[in-house]
């Protein structure tokens, strides 16, 4: 070999070629000064069997902040906090019985150490060298501070989502327990009076009672509503998807209603195909949102009747059944269907003389058939009635 | 006197709470007590003289988990059913509420027509 090993590249002396040849080799691109080597990203160091230093680059001058006349002929050590260099040691006998070529200390946090003392984490890969003046070996060595404090930020920034979600599930329990206990006095107490427990009520106040009882059960549904909302948007609704009997849903949701529909003077009726007995799904959002439709088309039907009717068909290439609540109420006007689904959505029902018609149901519902990968849509006539679709596949 | 046999012990921090409960009970011909903390519930629970506790869970002090857990270590009253009537209606936590040894649970806000039919549900046809 042409350069002398033990003094390095700039004391290399006139047998040192690469500088004076005008047409470099390939050993001097490789090693020479002006070599991929000594302009690589990474520090390089050559240490020999003995751990001294033989070879350094450019760039280990910048990393530990020594001139390379102050590293060569040393122990690699020198660039080790004092803790670790009793396993080095080790771990360079180690290696010199198997050299090959690998990152070093697989699993380990590895640490240099600056010439002021100062210590930053590193990587190092490490080559053997068989060469005819003996065995050396290199290794590459990066300085990882920065990614190992973005790798920190990270975890950082982590745990502190994760606080943010426990948080949020905290706030959230604990103001559907504080919604709830001012609710279970008005409600209750309304239900006493209206029960007529404490005495007789005049035909006014029986009216005006009603309103109250009736208003606070709509916050209530508001507070599960926003509640189960807030939950599906972390990610937080828990889905058991299992082999729900389909018709006994639907009779279930029928029953809880008939008595409703009967009080309007309105027809509930629920057919189910033979073949639509039985569906994957999460049974409790299937009810809820069938529920939140049975319930809506009851209260925008003034006469004639609501029907459950739930077929067989394919979407998609898959099979799923077909779940449809359809009225002959006043349905919905071709502007408003689009936003029918929103939340909070505004909409005109004054000619039914009541005071809702805002609020988060069909938007749930939504939110509620998405999760179940099935879809909702609705059809209308305005003055005629409407349908409410929910197609849902039959496996998950 | 008691119509139906069965005394019931109701302990509720809210008074407005406590007040309804025992007006339901009341109204529908049952002999009721209420506490308004979990110490003294569990006091007036050990003089015997109940055949259904109901509790709330979320009160200062001893709170209903903690209630439940000394009422049913209890040899005298661990037979005696424990209700917790309760504002917590999150997913898991009526699983959470058996889990911890109560024999049911009520939601508030209550549905009034339906209370006291409840409450009946969970006593035992033999009490004293």
């Amino acid at each position: 070999m042409p350069f002398d090993l033990r003094s390095g590249f700039r004391n290399a002396g006139p047998n040192f070629t690469i500088v004076s040849q005008p047409k470099p080799t390939l050993h001097d691109i490789v090693i020479g000064q002006a070599s991929l080597v000594e302009h690589a990203p990474d520090a390089i160091v050559i240490i020999d069997e003995s751990g001294v230093i033989r070879l350094v680059n450019a760039q280990t001058e910048r990393l530990f902040g020594y001139y390379r006349e102050e590293l060569i002929g040393r122990p690699v050590e020198i660039l080790i906090p004092t803790r670790l260099h009793r396993r080095h040691v080790e771990d360079r006998r180690r290696y010199a019985a198997d050299p090959r070529v690998r990152p070093m200390g697989v699993g380990l946090e590895l640490f240099g150490t600056r010439k002021d003392g100062r210590e930053f984490p590193v990587e190092i890969s490490l080559s053997p060298i068989v060469t005819g003046e003996g065995k050396f070996v290199a290794s590459a060595i990066r300085d990882v501070t920065e990614r190992k404090a973005f790798e920190q930020r990270l975890r950082d920034l982590n745990a502190e989502l994760e606080d943010a979600s426990r948080a949020k599930d905290q706030f959230l329990a604990s103001m559907s327990h504080e919604l709830r206990t001012p609710l279970n006095a008005i409600i209750g107490f309304t239900g006493t009076l209206l029960m007529k427990l404490p005495g007789p009520l005049n035909d006014e106040q029986e009216r005006q009672l009603g309103i109250v009882a009736w208003s606070a059960r709509h916050l209530l549904s508001l507070i599960n509503d926003i509640l189960d909302l807030a939950k599906i948007h972390s990610g937080k609704r828990e889905m058991v998807f299992e082999t729900v009997p389909v018709a006994q849903v639907v009779s279930d949701v029928a029953a809880s209603h008939a008595a409703l529909a009967a009080d309007k003077g309105l027809e509930l009726t629920t057919q189910v195909a033979e073949d639509c007995e039985f569906a994957t799904t999460d049974r409790r959002s299937l009810r809820q949102i069938l529920l939140n439709l049975t319930n809506n088309a009851i209260k925008y039907t003034q006469k004639g009747s609501v029907r459950i009717d739930v077929h067989g068909a394919r979407r998609n290439g898959r099979s799923a059944i077909v779940l449809r609540v359809s009225d002959t109420g006043v349905g919905i006007k071709p502007e408003d269907q689009a936003r029918l689904f929103g939340a909070f959505e505004q909409f005109d029902f004054s000619h039914l003389g009541q005071f809702d018609g805002s609020g988060l149901g069909l938007h749930l519902c939504r939110n509620l058939a998405e999760l179940l990968g099935a879809e909702l849509s609705v059809t209308s006539k305005y003055g005629e009635g409407s349908a409410f679709t929910l197609t849902l596949p039959r496996e998950r | 006197m008691t119509r139906h046999g069965a005394r019931v012990l109701v302990i509720d921090d809210n008074a407005a709470n406590l007040e309804l409960a025992l007006y339901l009970l009341r109204a529908f011909g049952y002999e009721a007590e209420g506490r308004s903390d979990g110490a003294s519930g569990l006091e007036a629970a050990r003089s015997g003289r109940f055949g259904i506790v109901l509790t709330d869970i979320l009160m200062p002090g001893i709170d209903g988990y903690e209630l439940a857990r000394r009422f049913k270590s209890d040899a005298g009253l661990s037979s005696t059913p424990l209700v917790a009537l309760t504002a917590f209606a999150m997913g898991g936590d009526h699983e959470r509420i058996i889990a911890a040894g109560f024999d049911g649970c009520i939601t508030k806000p209550i549905d009034p027509h339906g209370f006291v039919a409840e409450v009946e549900s969970y006593l035992q046809p033999t009490s004293a």
